[in-house]
């Protein structure tokens, strides 16, 4: 059974298009035959983030107007060879496709693939609700900012909405120190607004940004903490009971040790 | 809230004006114009049905009916009627028509049943109910909630909220949590009270025209 899962968010800048390639690249190096789709049409970026760019031939527009074959149009990743990219394309704008051709799209993409992932464009209007057509689930990215939770919310009413079903949580960007300094929303405190179920939590990482840069996405780098993370998000995707560990209550060396000097005295009491 | 020119329904699809098949055309327009006026906090956005009855409209008449509901800012969702002349005009003017249900008449006052809302209403959303409301869930931040009677939430009220919006002042709204940006009761609008949150089970009502937030333990409603 293949499953077509659309990763959408509202708010921009939170994490779609590297929680896209991730998931995918994740799926496909546990085994699964997997197309990552760019649904945002003039906006394309899924192919620079994989090191695909200089790839790219025909694109997602190209096969909906019958242009070229879906196969011609998929470009094979440069580590997987179960791992296929469907750009969108650069030079048109989201009204080129409508939310049948997408829901076309991806029934035809069902038919090889195991997974389908739509990495979907920001905001509420026609490319979210094309990114959505063809989605038999959907994950919601934000970060935990008041204004992308809030954005989220919305998101997941229009979800909710379009027949979807609740779709599941991905909160990005966790800085577990803020958190426990009480300056950042925890994971608890999204949750408690949102009231969906949470699939990751990904810690905030400084070599996403170099990741990016260079086309290779995270979950390639072992040592990578978000890498970790989105991988294991790709095993509960995948139906595995993988713990959530608490990022809040991860703390650093210099913590653990202030901690246990702090806490003697009270026992020397005793 | 029903003059005998008009009745408000609601109903799970929306709702619905229903309005005198028999009394003279221009009080009956008058009528609505002056139900739209006193129900504005209730009406405002919404998507209403209009139901004729058996009476006969042409192009003016509907052309009344839907300049009312333009200046109100209420969207007109159909047209119900049993006269195939009134249809006629709907039709040719482009609005939707629908079905009449069997048992609605003019002469049945009443708040339609209390409506139970099971889901957190989010951003972007509104629930607009003609009669009591129950919600178990949240009200988030960005959403609205409308009631014509009294509303309780087993949840935590973010969102903009207002009961008794069809005017009527002894309606009580009461949540777990109340920290609305905006509350109404009634004509009565109160805005958030400060920055501090408050998180215990509270109800609103309005006492000597303001509107006083109590202690849902300590609170006796009127």
């Amino acid at each position: 059974m293949s499953r077509v899962i659309t990763i959408t968010s509202g708010k921009g800048g939170v994490g779609k298009t590297t929680s896209t390639a991730n998931l995918g690249t994740a799926l496909a190096m546990q085994g699964a035959k997997v197309a990552v789709v760019d649904a945002d049409i003039g906006l394309r970026n899924l192919d620079v983030v994989m090191g695909l760019e200089n790839r790219i031939v025909y694109d997602l527009v190209d096969v909906v107007e019958g242009r070229c074959r879906l196969r011609q149009a998929l470009i094979k990743d440069k580590h997987f060879s179960d791992l296929f990219l469907l750009p969108a394309a650069q030079t048109r704008d989201k009204d080129a496709v409508g939310p049948e051709d997408m829901i076309a799209l991806a029934n035809q993409l069902r038919t090889e693939f195991d997974y389908v992932i739509i990495d979907s464009p920001a905001g509420i209007e026609g490319g979210f609700r094309n990114a959505i057509a063809g989605a038999d689930e959907v994950l919601i990215i934000t970060t935990p900012e008041v204004s992308a939770v809030r954005d989220a919310d919305r998101i997941i009413g229009l979800v909710e909405a379009a027949g979807k079903g609740s779709p599941q949580l991905i909160i990005n960007r966790i800085k577990p120190r803020m958190v426990n300094r009480g300056d950042m929303m925890s994971t608890d405190d999204v949750l408690q607004i949102l009231a969906i179920d949470l699939i990751g939590a990904i810690p905030d990482d400084e070599t996403i940004v170099t990741s990016t840069n260079r086309g290779e996405v995270a979950v390639l780098d072992r040592t990578s903490r978000a890498g970790r993370a989105f991988s294991d998000v790709a095993r509960r995707i995948a139906g595995e009971q993988v713990p959530m560990p608490t990022l809040e209550d991860e703390q650093g060396v210099f913590d653990k040790l202030f901690g246990m000097l702090a806490r003697r005295p009270r026992g020397s009491e005793r | 809230m029903t003059t005998n020119l008009l009745a408000i329904k609601g109903s799970r699809d929306g709702l619905r004006l229903v309005l005198d098949a028999a009394a003279p055309w221009d009080s009956v327009v008058q009528g609505l114009e002056a139900q739209l006026e006193r129900g504005a906090m209730f009406f405002h956005g919404a998507r209403v049905t209009v139901e004729l009855g058996e009476r006969d409209i042409g192009d003016d008449e509907l052309g009344q009916i839907l300049s009312v509901l333009r200046r109100h800012r209420i969207e007109a969702a159909g047209l119900a009627s049993r006269s195939r002349a009134s249809r006629d005009t709907a039709r040719s003017a482009g609005v939707t028509l629908r079905p009449t249900p069997r048992a609605s008449t003019v002469d049945r006052d009443d708040r339609s049943d209390a409506l139970l809302v099971r889901r957190t209403i989010r951003s972007g959303q509104v629930v607009r109910h003609h009669g009591n409301l129950t919600i178990v869930g949240d009200i988030n931040a960005g959403s609205e909630v409308v009631a014509s009677g009294s509303i309780i939430v087993w949840g935590r009220v973010r969102g903009v909220i207002h009961a008794g919006a069809l005017g009527d002042p002894g309606c009580f709204i009461g949540a777990l949590s109340l920290n609305p940006p905006r509350l109404g009761i009634g004509d009565v609008l109160s805005v958030a009270r400060g920055d501090r949150a408050r998180n215990h089970p509270e109800v609103a009502q309005v006492i000597d025209g303001a509107i006083v937030f109590g202690p849902w333990e300590t609170t006796r409603l009127r």
